[in-house]
């Protein structure tokens, strides 16, 4: 199985900054192996973001995000307590989740 | 094909109702495997952004793409987009010579603010775009990146 997402929520005044890595190959389907065969496409092409879980961000991917992909947003209006998720979906139809608590530091 | 493994994934599509029922998610374009997926199989940035319905933005200096000038690795190029535009709701990028152009869109509801930071893989030198949608026109921004490694192929 997969290595868990990462993911940090703080809190600077009333703006909250998510920041997510998401351990992925995220495989293009267009390198080859050393034996010359194509390595399939493997990689996320969905990823919900959700704040006291309701959806509040929305992600489509191809196959050009990085491995591991990484990712910063900026929240309004969120304070201590308020539980923060994440959700992606990949084209093999294997998904992952986590969530975090905001919390000041 | 999509469809079915994403239904199947998420269990039914009973399980997605309560995030169409906020207006984030529209019918038929939940977490972009529907219509959206379109644009992500297009070959030029301008097939792409006409399948976005973009074909006609605007350049706009109220938004802005941050990249290196030169990044030394094709696989992991870091950006960075913010759109100070009001009442943007979604963000694009595309890097116009890529074998696939298109390679995110962030749909973002009212309580996130419309920029983000990430990594993205450059196949070679080239036109890095951010795409804008806000009250329902299109804006967008260039920044041309020259790559020392591509980072899709081989």
């Amino acid at each position: 199985m997969a290595d868990p997402i990462k993911i940090r929520a703080t809190l600077k005044g009333s703006t909250g900054e998510v920041r997510l890595l998401i351990p992925h190959p995220m495989e293009s389907g267009l390198r080859h192996d050393p034996a010359g065969q194509t390595i399939p496409a493997h990689y996320i092409t969905s990823m919900t973001l959700s704040l006291n879980g309701r959806s509040i961000l929305e992600a489509g991917f191809g196959t050009a995000v990085s491995a591991n992909p990484l990712f910063t947003f900026q929240l309004q209006d969120v304070k201590a307590g308020d539980k923060v998720g994440v959700a992606w979906l990949d084209n093999r139809g294997q998904r992952g989740s986590t969530e975090t608590v905001f919390d000041t530091n | 094909m999509r469809r079915r493994s994403f239904l199947q994934a998420f269990g039914s599509a009973a399980a997605l109702a309560p995030l169409v029922g906020t207006g984030l998610l529209k019918p038929g374009m939940a977490l972009g495997t529907e219509s959206g997926r379109d644009a992500f199989e297009a070959r030029t940035a301008l097939d792409a952004l006409r399948l976005l319905g973009a074909g006609a933005a605007e350049q706009n200096a109220a938004l802005i793409i941050r990249a290196p000038e030169i990044a030394e690795n094709g696989a992991a190029v870091p950006i960075e987009g913010i759109s100070a535009i009001p009442g943007t709701t979604q963000l694009t990028v595309l890097v116009d010579k890529n074998p696939f152009p298109l390679v995110l869109q962030f749909s973002f509801g009212p309580e996130v603010l419309p920029r983000f930071q990430t990594r993205i893989k450059m196949a070679e030198s080239s036109r890095l775009r951010l795409v804008a949608m806000a009250g329902g026109r299109f804006y967008t921004v260039f920044r041309d990146v020259k790559v020392t490694i591509g980072g899709c192929g081989e």
